[in-house]
């Protein structure tokens, strides 16, 4: 098979600020005529950038020091501009990762997907009329699976759902039918049900068309399924390659292996088992709903309920899971749990009392809140002892005695105590939310809510951090609320897990029953669309009819 | 595995290290900073620099009226024989008093109510977002007439004028950044660990304002020469004999076109400090990378 892409030995480096810095070291990767090919690493490795040179859309501080990049043995770097130029949406063609800040929010999809379309023709000399290229438009909506292309061409960006954005960014990239598809991590701000969706999209597209398929992502359980050949990228070089299945079974490089034991198991014999609480409850809600007043521009205000009569209980020192789509509720039940909304109707008991009752400060006491993006839940400004230092005084803890505390608090998190004179810049993403965690810490509180803690990590830096927590909340004895949308590892971390849909729990109890057993249709969904690592797994998860899948899976349903 | 990953992303310098960088690349910037630097030090050593330190007085040396420049009166002299040279190096010192005097009050007066407007919302949030659109819509130079002319005029009391209409840029400035900081999760995180309104406001809050307020005023410093040079030009600035930049190109203007240079040196010099200032705001936004 002849290869359709060539990379040999590309070095980029970047000058910023006066220093250059070689970030892609000798990259050499292939990919074969109608091949798919993965290429993998942690956040910052240069593998966008990779995708960026093959582009030729490297941003100005950007130098390609040496190397090459070919199309069919034909040097693109060598061609003059306006040739390199018609290549792209032709020969090349990107599936951005951002759904959202992809599209011009004051310009309709149609307009978006119409300039592309015409810019495109002009380079290639094409002379369409209007109407042409709406038909051929409207042809490649339909084949992204948007039932409705009129509606869609005449939609603004913000009328669509994530999904439906993603699929309109991966019909752009369809345009021209280009030779490769180049798509930097896809679906990876959606929810696991949608991205399942997309990833199906995706691969019939490659496969019908007969495209090659580059894909850059962090997500191992997702390469899987879609390609042949991966690329482990690290520090801006190329360090294993090797076939999915044998490089997923037997990793060579030490950071290779690292990854791949970093994604926790849904199913076989390395899943732990966490026991479920006997304690006394300390959590509970009965008949809890919350409705927010919606007013919308094109139909009259309506009630939205967000939470429907949820009732749970959740015991002292239970890791309880709390899973669904965005949307489901999951978020707004955490902050009536917290305090920081009111319940419509039902009452939420803390510990015996009800959640209102006592001072604001005995609350706080009680719960507290670790974010999922710990970039903006640190503020910039402060360090980290300034910030742990908040806490502290509110609990009467000044001084000396605060200082002392900070140390013991940071050497919980794992952090060396000189960390508490560092901006949170100073710090990695992994440390920013061990920072984070060590604030909730501080208040001494009995009851710590997990809002995602790790999607915004990368995953061997995500598998220290749940870790760490384990060991806390049983050195602790802490309760935790553990909101996420990744079952894998809710199937792990959790003692008890609740799934959410709709404002409502559809379906509660230990996880190895519900993972084995699940008997609501949306949990089988739901475990079905989650990535996996091995066939042995895809085999073990709950099988579900495509019935099952449009009526409870949020991405596959069309415009109401 | 106690450390994660590596931090330090992107370049590997501190925010402070990058913002140096930006800002010692910028020429403009660079200049701007020259330029401010020398004015401040004509106007703090006026006396030493100046050829006729008592110039600035009232002196009276008619022999010497209306002399063209030359070597012993490089800008010439006024009416009255005075070295206009050195009325401008003394006149930078009253520019420079006018900037502080004014941009002290104003600067924390307007980021004050602006931080409190957008963290107490509400009522208070309403009244002091309407009240500012009101003051706002007064034209400037009429507001600063009116008060110039119901107080007597001095340096004092040009300063008081421009106060009162400069505050209002302050506080929509400070409220628009502050408004979208308070919506960050940090702060949330802040009320959540127990912080009081004062230490969001001061601590949390504040710190993300300063790079828009330094870059703010320090083009606000510019219009407060021109403003106050202007409001000397109408007659409202300090009397006689005192060196005013405004009220020596208001004097000189009767000997146009004759007597050229008399408007000539002070309308550079104020020319010269109001480029400087801006010039140097400029670079500083480049160098914080805000929007103003």
């Amino acid at each position: 098979m002849r290869n359709l892409l060539d990379i040999s030995d590309l070095n980029v480096s970047f000058s910023a600020y006066g220093r250059r810095q070689h970030i892609l070291k000798d990259v050499a990767l292939s990919v074969p005529e109608g091949g798919r090919v993965a290429l993998i690493g942690e956040t910052g490795c240069g593998k966008s950038l990779t995708g960026r040179a093959i582009l030729g859309t490297l941003p100005d501080t950007a130098r390609i020091e040496s190397g090459r990049i070919s199309l069919r043995g034909e040097s693109v770097l060598d061609m003059p501009p306006k040739r390199r130029e018609a290549l792209k949406g032709t020969a090349f063609s990107i599936i951005m990762q951002d759904p959202l800040s992809s599209f011009n929010p004051v310009l309709q999809i149609g307009r978006h997907l119409d300039d592309v379309m015409r810019f495109a023709d002009r380079r290639l000399g094409i002379c369409a009329s209007c109407a042409e290229r709406k038909a051929r438009i409207f042809d490649v909506l339909r084949k992204v699976q948007l039932s409705d292309p009129e509606w869609i061409f005449a939609a603004y960006p913000a009328q669509l759902s994530g999904g439906m954005r993603q699929r309109a960014l991966i019909a752009l990239s369809l345009l021209h039918q280009p030779e490769l598809l180049i798509a930097d991590e896809p679906g990876t701000a959606l929810d696991v049900t949608t991205q399942d969706e997309i990833m199906t999209l995706i691969d019939r597209r490659v496969s019908d068309n007969g495209l090659s398929l580059l894909m850059i992502t962090h997500n191992l359980g997702l390469v899987r399924r879609m390609v042949d050949e991966i690329y482990v990228m690290r520090h801006g070089e190329i360090i294993e390659y090797g076939r999915t299945t044998g490089l997923f079974r037997r990793p060579q490089a030490a950071y290779t292996r690292q990854l791949v034991e970093a994604i926790p198991p849904l199913y076989g014999a390395a899943v732990v088992n966490r026991p479920a609480s006997t304690a006394k409850p300390m959590i509970e809600l009965t008949a809890v709903s919350k409705a927010f007043a919606r007013r919308s521009a094109f139909a009259k205000s309506s009630r939205h309920v967000a939470v429907k009569e949820v009732s749970l209980s959740i015991r002292e020192g239970e890791i309880f899971g709390l899973a669904g789509e965005s949307g489901s509720g999951k978020t707004t039940l955490a902050r009536m749990i917290m305090g920081l909304a009111h319940a419509s109707s039902g009452a939420i008991m803390i510990a015996g009392k009800p959640v209102d009752a006592g001072s604001a400060a005995a609350r706080r006491n009680r719960i507290q809140l670790v974010y999922q993006n710990p970039g903006t839940s640190l503020n910039p400004k402060r360090t980290v002892g300034q910030t742990l230092a908040v806490p502290l005084a509110f609990v009467g803890v000044r001084g000396a005695a605060a200082a002392s505390r900070i140390e013991t608090l940071l050497c919980d998190v794992d952090l060396p105590s000189h960390y508490a004179s560092k901006f949170p810049h100073e710090l990695s993403g992994g440390q920013k939310q061990r920072v984070a965690i060590a604030r909730a810490l501080a208040a001494e509180p009995r009851i710590i809510v997990l809002d995602e803690p790790t999607s915004a990590l990368d995953v061997s830096v995500q598998r220290n951090v749940i870790r760490l927590l384990t060991r806390l909340g049983d050195t602790l004895g802490l309760t935790f609320l553990f909101i996420s949308h990744d079952l894998s590892l809710m199937r792990n971390f959790c003692g008890r897990i609740a799934i959410m849909l709709k404002g409502r729990i559809v379906e509660t109890g230990s996880p190895r029953i519900v993972f084995a057993r699940p008997r609501h249709p949306y949990t089988r969904a739901l475990i079905a669309a989650a990535p996996v690592m091995s066939e042995e797994e895809e085999n073990l998860k709950p099988h579900i009819g495509p019935e099952e899948r449009r009526r409870y899976l949020v991405g596959a349903r069309a415009r109401s | 595995m106690a450390f994660d990953a590596p931090a330090a992303p992107g370049p590997g310098l501190s925010p402070r290290a990058m913002a140096w960088y930006r800002f010692s690349r910028n020429r403009s910037a660079r200049i701007g900073a020259f330029m401010v630097v020398s004015v401040v030090f004509i106007a703090l050593f006026a006396p030493l620099i100046a050829p006729f330190p008592d110039h600035a007085g009232a002196v009276v040396d008619f022999s010497a009226r209306h002399t063209p420049p030359n070597l012993t009166f490089p800008l010439g002299t006024d009416k009255v024989g005075r070295d206009i040279l050195s009325r401008v190096v003394f006149g930078f010192r009253l520019s420079l008093l006018l900037v502080a005097g004014v941009l002290a009050i104003a600067v924390p007066l307007g980021a004050a109510l602006g931080l409190v407007a957008a963290w107490c919302g509400g009522i208070i949030e309403k009244g002091m977002t309407g009240f500012t659109n009101v003051m706002l819509a007064i034209p400037p130079l009429v507001m600063a007439l009116a008060i110039g002319n119901v107080l007597e005029p001095n340096l004092v009391n040009a300063m008081i004028a421009i106060t009162l209409v400069w505050w209002t840029w302050h506080a929509r400035l400070v409220y628009r950044v502050a408004k979208s900081v308070a919506a960050e999760d940090f702060i949330e995180a802040a009320r959540l660990a127990g912080a009081g309104h004062l230490h969001i406001l001061a601590r949390e809050i504040l710190p993300n304002c300063i790079s828009v307020i330094s870059v703010k005023t320090t083009l606000d410093a510019a219009f407060v020469i021109l403003f106050g040079a202007t409001l000397s030009f109408l007659g409202l600035g300090v009397k006689p004999p005192t060196p005013d930049l405004g009220s020596m190109v208001a004097d000189a203007r009767q000997f146009l076109p004759e007597q050229w240079w008399e408007v000539l040196g002070p309308g550079l010099a104020i020319f010269y400090a109001t480029l400087g200032f801006n010039l140097l705001g400029d670079g500083l936004r480049d160098m914080f990378d805000v929007e103003v």
